[in-house]
């Protein structure tokens, strides 16, 4: 194998388990988003748009729907024999075999696959946020700072802080203490979970951390703590623009409601940073005599013969004459039956909402799973 | 055991009267149906046919086709065995052809019929937007024992230029080829390999001759010859008109539920846009439109095609708007053809007639 000068690890094994019925056939990654996009398109694209050929996809939760897109990367351009997309799900040895046991025992068990590319650098990603960033521009930042690590970091309020990893830095921007989800923060300065480190350092760290019997093996609870206690230059590299980790229905939803704005904080629509995505080849969406759109999203396959105002219509989605929709997300292949109103709710893969069914939601989203149907009172 | 077909796309005749349409392209790559090319439903018939093995005859001018079917990737043509060929067609230039089987493209490229392994030959222009398993004619050519079996439509419009049609027996055997009639050739046919190679050895010197308006007619009688009814939707673009019809068809259910089938789905080369835009005071009505659009004015009975930008007060009725138009507020387009990236001012209003569109050039600026 050529040399390589960074490499990319993108975990995306996690159930995401608060985003609930969205993920019981899907791995939250590949959860789809904002109308065209799986959410593991964003990741995949910024290490495209980045020049990183080289990306291992480490897998482990329901990982058919995935595997399926991603194929061999050639959505992506990832379709390289010199690099390119590999997924790395969990194998057995003459040891035996056992699930990936937490993020940094995800790149341990694949070392050798790193080691094969013996790169200068691994960028650590994770599947599952949304944010475009060029990367280059955070590898020169670790380069120019001869960090050892180098963490991605945004501001956030005082009340999120205790959900992120979140450090001290000095004037210099040297990460001098670092907690994992702190229950008192003493600083708003989040890890976004991008992490730029040596390949030498990491390496040594994932061997040591392997070995101890301790550790969660984790990155923000134990890699991290472990490079700091050796003194090592860690760095954070503050990031300005929209990044957000959809970890719950409040937020997934949120973040898709945002695209409606006109000119919305995260730029899918800017012609200058693209997007891609393994797209299908649904025809174009139709809108038919009675059907309206507005202020909505909308990609092939639809077809929409009642009223979609305010909502996201991923791909073959169709609404049924008299259907109306509002404030909604109706997920790829979801069916809107004739009559049915469905307002403030998200509506799973290849759902069904029965003729004249009302799935209102008032504070509360309610979200119809993949494949369920949802008939006139209630859930059938 | 299934017979094997080799597939041959002839993409290098331009007889239609499409104007402006085909000034810089052949009609196989002619936007169609919003996100297509024509070339697009023969590539995904044959695909769909389980033919890995097709020659694609191509026009003097072939950037926008080649840019379009790249290796053949979309309709799993990029492959070892086999694949997409793309063979050089005898035509110089774009315009004044009007034979759509010219012998001597076949035996340019006779090579790649020689060294086929196949039994029969499947040969289609792409002017023709139809969806079709060729597994299905292949079994009726077996039934009969054919030599040839041609493709034809019942009861189709007879005013399309150049339009052959075929005079059958009641068992559907074809006994000559005429210029009237009402079964309308699908420019479409199955011939035993052997059979090709042999025309092309026996008319090597006549290389003018069109395989089917010279070479079958001539030998009618000396081979069996059978017609195939094909049953669903078929639109044929050689005017202007025929191509506005074409893409209206679309508008219809029952022609989009028999082309867009997801068991035969037409494949075409994936670009990576944004969804759709809608503002708040879009108002579209029995259109169809792919991604990458942003629409804030009022659509209706029209096809739009990617990257098309409405604004807010334009109306647009019965109109086809290629890749990237962009209309301005207060634009009044009624039975428009714009071409790729045109641009329509602010409060400019332009109509055409029902059956007599107006065209608007590629990259104008109205």
């Amino acid at each position: 194998m050529r040399k390589k000068e960074c490499i990319a690890m993108l975990l995306a094994g996690g159930q995401g388990s608060r985003l609930g019925a969205l993920t019981k056939y899907n791995a939250k990654p590949a959860v789809a988003f904002g109308s065209k996009y799986r959410i593991i398109d964003f990741g995949l694209s910024n290490c495209v748009n980045s020049g990183i050929d080289t990306v291992g996809v480490l897998t482990q939760y329901k990982p058919l729907s995935l595997n399926d897109y991603l194929g061999t990367g050639t959505s992506w351009d990832l379709d390289d024999p010199d690099g390119g997309l590999h997924v790395l799900a969990p194998y057995a040895t003459e040891t035996g075999g056992r699930w990936y046991n937490g993020t940094a025992d995800a790149i341990y068990r694949n070392i050798d696959f790193i080691s094969r590319y013996n790169p200068e650098y691994v960028l650590i990603l994770s599947g599952d946020h949304l944010y475009h960033m060029d990367y280059n521009q955070m590898l020169a930042y670790h380069k120019q700072q001869k960090a050892a690590l180098t963490v991605a970091v945004i501001e956030v309020t005082m009340e999120e802080a205790s959900r992120f990893g979140i450090m001290s830095v000095d004037e210099e921007m040297r990460i001098t203490k670092f907690t994992e989800k702190p229950k008192h923060p003493d600083s708003t300065l989040a890890s976004m979970g991008i992490y730029i480190f040596n390949w030498s350092v990491l390496k040594s760290a994932l061997i040591a951390d392997h070995a101890d019997e301790k550790s969660q093996k984790d990155f923000g609870k134990n890699i991290i703590p472990r490079l700091l206690g050796e003194n090592k230059r860690l760095y954070a590299y503050r990031f300005a623009g929209y990044w957000k980790d959809v970890g719950t229905i409040d937020s997934y939803y949120e973040a898709q409601m945002d695209l409606l704005e006109d000119e919305p904080e995260f730029g899918i629509f800017d012609p200058n940073v693209r997007t891609y995505s393994n797209a299908n080849s649904s025809a174009p969406h139709y809108i038919g005599k009675d059907g309206s759109a507005t202020r909505s999203l909308v990609s092939n396959g639809c077809v929409i013969l009642g009223k979609v105002n305010h909502s996201i219509l991923s791909s073959d989605v169709t609404v049924e004459e008299g259907a109306v929709v509002e404030d909604a997300i109706l997920l790829p292949g979801a069916k809107i039956g004739a009559g049915a109103k469905v307002i403030h709710a998200i509506v799973g893969e290849d759902a069904i909402i029965g003729p004249g069914a009302v799935l209102q939601g008032t504070d509360d989203i309610p979200v119809v799973g993949d494949r369920v149907r949802y008939n006139e009172g209630g859930e059938k | 055991m299934m017979k094997r077909m080799l597939g041959i796309i002839t993409a290098n005749f331009s007889g239609g009267e499409l104007g402006s349409l085909t000034a810089e392209r052949p009609v196989a790559s002619l936007p169609v149906a919003g996100r297509y090319r024509l070339v697009d439903f023969p590539l995904s018939n044959m695909r769909n046919s389980g033919i890995t093995t097709v020659g694609l005859i191509t026009p003097y001018l072939y950037r926008s086709l080649m840019d379009h079917v790249e290796e053949g990737k979309a309709w799993q043509l990029s492959r070892k065995t086999g694949g997409l060929f793309v063979l050089p067609g005898s035509v110089y230039g774009l315009k004044g052809e009007t034979d759509k089987f010219l012998l001597r493209d076949f035996i340019q490229n006779r090579a790649i019929l020689d060294r086929s392994s196949s039994d029969v030959v499947v040969v289609t222009t792409s002017d023709w937007v139809y969806n079709i398993d060729f597994r299905d004619v292949l079994a009726q050519h077996n039934r009969t024992g054919a030599d040839v079996t041609m493709l034809y439509k019942k009861d189709f419009r007879a005013n399309v230029p150049g339009s052959q049609f075929l005079r059958m027996k009641d068992d559907g055997e074809v006994t000559a080829i005429a210029g009237t009639g009402s079964d309308c050739f699908l420019d479409a046919f199955i011939i035993n390999r052997p059979l090709l190679l042999s025309f092309i050895s026996w008319y090597g010197s006549v290389n003018h001759f069109d395989l089917v308006a010279d070479i079958f007619r001539e030998n009618m009688n000396r081979m069996k010859v059978y017609g195939y009814a094909f049953e669903g939707y078929a639109g044929v673009v050689s005017t202007l008109a025929d191509y506005m019809q074409v893409n209206a068809d679309f508008l219809s259910q029952d022609v989009r539920s028999q082309i867009f089938r997801v068991d035969r789905p037409i494949q075409t080369k994936v670009q990576d846009n944004a969804p759709t835009k809608y503002g708040d005071n879009a108002a579209v009505k029995n259109a169809l439109i792919p991604t990458g659009c942003v629409i804030s004015g009022t659509v209706e009975d029209s096809v739009l095609f990617r990257g098309v930008e409405i604004a807010e007060g334009a109306v647009v009725k019965n109109c086809v708007l290629m890749q990237h138009t962009k209309v301005g507020p207060g634009t009044v387009l009624d039975n428009v053809v714009c071409d790729k990236n045109v641009v329509i001012r602010a409060d400019t209003h332009i109509a055409g007639a029902e059956g007599r569109p107006i065209a608007i050039p590629k990259n104008q600026e109205i």
